[in-house]
């Protein structure tokens, strides 16, 4: 939320909002969060996350809906071009700006370094501790540039080689198929698949991914886009805000791999 | 122009700088606003400086201090003349408040690199900047 000076005014106006619906309608309200996450982001220049740059458009667009005296359907639209835009931008990262995706590098090494990640990369490669923190080694460079005479050896199973490049395609063409579909024109069928491909995003992304807030944002500019006769699906929005707190709180790969070495 | 495109048209302002800024200063894919997170290896994990200070009878190779680690970070995300001047500022500041003379702080943002394929490492330098702490 901020350094100290913007976090207590975020929290004042969250509080207040709770507590008076009419200033949660206020459009002075949403303009308000709007300005302060932007503040919160140049205080923070460039460290901000990139939900906090799509937290602070969506609180721009509540503004301006509230304006217009047409919230729901003015939040509907710009919730969805506001998904579909990000994860756009997010599959161009991937697929042409970044010169380490397509190929497979970024999870390779992210699988055998990053600590969040160690847990699956033991459960699905079937690493062993040893193999893991060898390669830790391996994956550490000499210091400005200096080479190894004999580069350390890179332990990775054919399953795990496999599950890499099963996740650089997977995370590309789902997030490719969240922008699609937010983007595409409004009909029962892309609806549909818009709740699906969305929720089926935040339900495998998030396990992994340390970023809950991002999840929690998708999942609330995602609710946004059902019809009040759709309870079902409203519900299953909520269950997946309970589920990626899960992955948020509890270290459940580490505990499955326990368990498989208990067993 | 209707209001309630203002945000999607922010949205691909930024998006579009971010990348400038990555061309142009070096600023990870992962910061700016861009969504360029979780698309390469290029952030701070596999990013860090070297900070060499200078002076009469001295050349000597210092660690970031805890009190000036988030001007290092916003160094190593995004190494402008800007950020990297802020940083040898705070550095020879700290070198003077322990009585130690400076004449120069060099930084140096380092970036590793994994060869597609082996997978090697190697560290390459992303840019280098030198402070005249003698104004």
């Amino acid at each position: 939320m901020g350094d100290w000076y913007v976090r207590p005014a975020v929290l004042g106006l969250a509080v207040l909002s709770l507590v008076s619906p009419g200033i949660l309608r206020k459009p002075h309200t949403w303009l308000a969060l709007a300005v302060l996450t932007a503040w919160r982001i140049a205080a923070d220049w460039p460290l901000a996350d990139n939900h906090i740059y799509l937290l602070g458009y969506w609180c721009l667009a509540a503004a301006i809906g509230l304006r217009k005296g047409e919230p729901p359907m003015s939040l509907k639209t710009s919730g969805r071009y506001l998904i579909g835009l990000a994860f756009a931008c997010a599959v161009a990262w991937k697929l042409i700006l970044s010169p380490d995706f397509i190929d497979g590098r970024f999870f390779r090494v992210t699988l055998l370094t990053d600590p969040r990640l160690v847990g699956a990369a033991q459960l699905v490669g079937g690493l062993t501790d040893a193999e893991i923190e060898a390669n830790r080694q391996a994956l550490e460079p000499l210091p400005e540039g200096a080479q190894r005479l004999e580069p350390l050896p890179i332990v990775e199973s054919a399953r795990l080689r496999g599950f890499a490049m099963a996740a650089t395609w997977g995370v590309l063409l789902l997030e490719a198929a969240v922008a699609a579909l937010m983007l595409l024109p409004n009909r029962p069928l892309i609806e549909a698949a818009r709740h699906v491909s969305l929720l089926t995003f935040c339900f495998t992304t998030y396990a992994f991914a340390p970023v809950a807030g991002f999840g929690w944002l998708l999942l609330v500019m995602g609710a946004v886009q059902v019809r009040s006769s759709q309870r079902w699906l409203r519900n299953t929005y909520i269950g997946a805000f309970v589920v990626v707190l899960f992955y948020s709180e509890i270290p459940w790969s580490g505990m499955v791999l326990d368990l498989f070495r208990t067993a | 122009m209707p209001l309630r495109v203002l945000p999607p048209v922010l949205l691909l302002a930024i998006f579009t700088s971010q990348i400038v800024l990555v061309r142009t200063v070096a600023l990870t894919p992962w910061k700016g606003g861009g969504f360029g997170m979780f698309s390469t290896l290029d952030h701070g994990a596999y990013r860090r400086v070297s900070v060499i200070v200078e002076a009469p009878d001295r050349s000597e190779r210092v660690e970031i201090a805890p009190s000036i680690e988030e001007e290092e970070a916003r160094a190593v995300a995004c190494p402008s003349d800007r950020l990297l001047r802020r940083l040898a500022v705070a550095v020879a500041e700290r070198e003077r408040r322990h009585e130690r003379p400076v004449s120069s702080v060099a930084i140096t943002v380092w970036r590793v690199e994994f060869e597609r394929g082996s997978l090697a490492p190697e560290e390459r330098a992303l840019r280098t900047f030198v402070y005249d702490a003698r104004r």
